[in-house]
């Protein structure tokens, strides 16, 4: 009996000091939730993200994680969800992040979700009429200019392709001062493509080019010999594509059988990425695309590696995922957010007005300016397709 | 219009004639089903897509010539065609419309999500036969691969006349398409014809969707919907059930899609030939080669 009574107390004892010792032992963690396309022709986005997500993740807790606002420390993990690139699904997705206690998500791939999702948040902080969402989200991939002036609560780290394609067209007119005309090829129902042309159009015509026409085509088309022709009467000297990589592809294989060989292609950022040699490296050779990711620093170089160890490919878009974890990471700290249940909305003011009072960010090529309207000035650079990859042709902010 | 313009427009509409052998072994894929079993297989397109992709892996495996990828896609498209029957069409209650509806609009999606998560979406690039050749005839050219197309498609369009016409098979089909209760009678298996129907349209699938892929030069699950749509409209152009309709009816669409294409651009395309299957639906329904008596 007295054996007994001393095995109990024994356990008893153990367990008393167990129980805060495991408490005290337990590791705090931070989920930091992610959102885009992981299903539908755009998964491969949503894939890179997740990746880049928590490779940026892994390295960031092999450093000690992050420090929160009442002194501990704490490990990143990360969670993504799918918005099947729909508007409506991005809404939902969001609204359910909201529901728990996060008090900041990365996402959507897609401009059009980012556009609607953006118009469901609070327009002006503090703004006692407006019923809107409140809650910060920071954008990776859509692209299209100027969406996070649609909330103070909506923040972009993509760069802007307004200041590529000014700066690339300003360079080939510097490069190559022979080249006069330009003839445009768009995808005309995928917004950001169809944004990008007028981008592009207009900067050309702004350097004194003379854009001799444009072909249209629609992201799931299977025929392009009408557009290409087009193309082949204009003979211009550059072709300007703002395509994804299928149609691109397709167009390209399509200027190959109709032997159209203008002196200079320019694509679409989005294509600059595996999928595109994948489907026409060959055809593609010579592509001149604005990039703000290659391998070319060893910050860039490490980021590549681990997410393709987590299962993704670094590219301009996953590349900035991978940024925005270390820029939440010293929000965070700055900001001395405490990640607790009972902290949710002071956090997420917290996180928002920290995210608003970036005047600069560490980028993977370098530094990443951040205006008043919340949207990242990012490096970057040319690259051409050469030899079946990526090659860096010119740097021209490095 | 300048002589230019005449000869692009000229072009244009024979490389969409050319093309649209694609949409008319679809049709006929769509149509067969119809006629053997009265439904509507919405999966066939994708089906077609999957077989694609499919043969495809035959590449990833061996380096085979093109001819070869275009054989497994064959045989993918007939494996492809017996799954989509046991799974969409055996265990259901055939006689509920709606029910073998939904399901074909499910394994639509299924099949899709399958590409997708297989692929991540990623366009592949599809190996073509005479690619690099131009038949030049006069001021136009045509294309190498794309009278391949449309030369593989006639093939596969009089095999499956052949074997439609010309074979017990083909008789107990028709059998069935026209009297299934008397062909059951009869000592038919509507069951085996049914199985066998989803096989041959399977195949014939399978080369519509290496074809296609061919003709772009890439596969993409983008294709997936563009082509359902497409092999539906030419079935209700071609009459549905009509073999000989879904052929001609598939090159009238490929040829006024690029006629479309140049006159009126590619915001206005799609339109005009959804107005033409509006106007085949309310003045010629039963398609192409019904009796003008079909409409009530």
């Amino acid at each position: 009996m007295r054996r007994l009574h001393a095995a109990l107390a024994v356990l008893l004892a153990g367990s008393m000091l167990s129980l805060p010792g495991s408490a005290l032992a337990q590791e705090r963690t931070v989920k930091i939730t992610g959102f885009g396309a992981k299903s539908g022709v755009v998964r491969v986005f949503g894939i890179n993200s997740e990746a880049a997500m928590k490779a940026a993740a892994d390295q960031i807790n092999k450093t000690g994680g992050v420090t929160l606002g009442d002194g501990t420390k704490a490990k990143f993990t990360v969670e993504f969800l799918d918005d099947r690139c729909n508007a409506e699904e991005g809404i939902s997705v969001v609204r359910r992040i909201a529901s728990t206690d996060a008090f900041v998500a990365v996402g959507p791939t897609c401009s059009n979700v980012a556009e609607s999702l953006f118009g469901i948040l609070q327009k002006k902080v503090g703004d006692a009429s407006d019923s809107g969402l409140q809650f910060p989200i920071i954008a990776d991939v859509a692209a299209k200019g100027g969406l996070a002036k649609i909330s103070e609560w909506a923040f972009r780290n993509v760069p802007s392709e307004f200041e590529m394609y000014k700066s690339l067209i300003a360079w080939i007119r510097k490069e190559h001062p022979n080249l006069k005309t330009m003839y445009g090829g768009v995808e005309k129902d995928f917004a950001h493509s169809n944004a990008t042309y007028g981008v592009m159009k207009g900067q050309a015509e702004g350097a004194g080019l003379k854009v001799l026409g444009t072909s249209e085509w629609l992201l799931n088309d299977t025929t392009f010999s009408t557009q290409v022709r087009d193309m082949k009467r204009a003979n211009a000297d550059i072709v300007a594509i703002s395509a994804h990589p299928f149609t691109t592809c397709g167009v390209l294989k399509e200027m190959a059988r109709q032997g159209v060989k203008p002196k200079l292609l320019i694509g679409l950022t989005s294509s600059s990425s595996v999928e595109t040699l994948q489907g026409c490296a060959k055809q593609a050779e010579g592509i001149i695309i604005p990039t703000s990711f290659a391998p070319v620093t060893p910050e860039a170089k490490l980021a590549a590696e681990q997410v393709a160890k987590f299962g993704g490919s670094a590219d301009l878009h996953s590349a900035a995922a991978y940024e925005i974890m270390f820029i939440l990471k010293d929000v965070i700290e700055s900001q001395k957010i405490m990640a607790k249940p009972d902290t949710v909305k002071a956090d997420r003011n917290k996180m928002r007005a920290g995210l608003a009072a970036l005047k600069e960010t560490k980028g993977l090529l370098g530094k990443v300016g951040r205006t008043a309207d919340r949207e990242a000035i990012k490096p970057y650079l040319y690259v051409h397709a050469k030899d079946g990859s990526w090659q860096v042709l010119y740097k021209p902010t490095l | 219009m300048d002589l230019l313009d005449l000869i692009d427009a000229v072009q244009s509409v024979a490389d969409g004639v050319l093309f649209g052998a694609t949409y008319a072994l679809l049709g006929i894929g769509f149509t067969l089903i119809f006629g053997v079993m009265h439904k509507i297989n919405l999966s066939y397109a994708a089906a077609s897509v999957g077989a694609a992709y499919a043969s495809l892996l035959v590449m990833s495996v061996v380096q085979a010539p093109a001819v070869l990828v275009f054989v497994a896609a064959a045989v993918a498209g007939g494996v492809i065609g017996g799954l989509v029957y046991l799974v969409g069409f055996k265990f259901i209650p055939l006689a509920n419309p709606l029910a073998t509806l939904m399901s074909t609009v499910g394994l639509l999606l299924l099949i899709d999500e399958i590409i997708v998560h297989t692929t991540a979406g990623v366009p592949l690039n599809y190996p073509a036969l005479f690619s690099d050749v131009i038949i030049e005839v006069g001021p136009f050219g045509l294309r190498g691969d794309l009278m391949f197309v449309f030369a593989l498609g006639c093939a596969c369009m009089t095999l499956l006349l052949l074997l439609l016409y010309r074979t017990r098979l083909g008789l107990a089909t028709r059998a069935v398409s026209q009297q299934p209760t008397a062909s059951l009678l009869c000592g038919i298996s509507t069951t085996r014809v049914n199985v066998l129907t989803f096989v041959i349209t399977g195949v014939v699938g399978g080369i519509a969707g290496a074809m296609t892929g061919a003709a772009i030069g890439m596969l993409s699950p983008l294709l997936s919907l563009p082509l359902t749509v497409k092999g539906l409209i030419v079935t209700v152009i071609g009459g549905l059930g009509s073999i000989p309709g879904a052929i001609i009816a598939g090159l009238i669409v490929g040829g006024l899609e690029n006629a479309f294409q140049f006159f009126r651009g590619v915001s206005e395309r799609d339109l005009y030939i959804m107005l033409l299957l509006f106007a085949f639906l309310v003045f010629r329904p039963g398609g192409i080669f019904a009796k003008s008596s079909g409409r009530d």
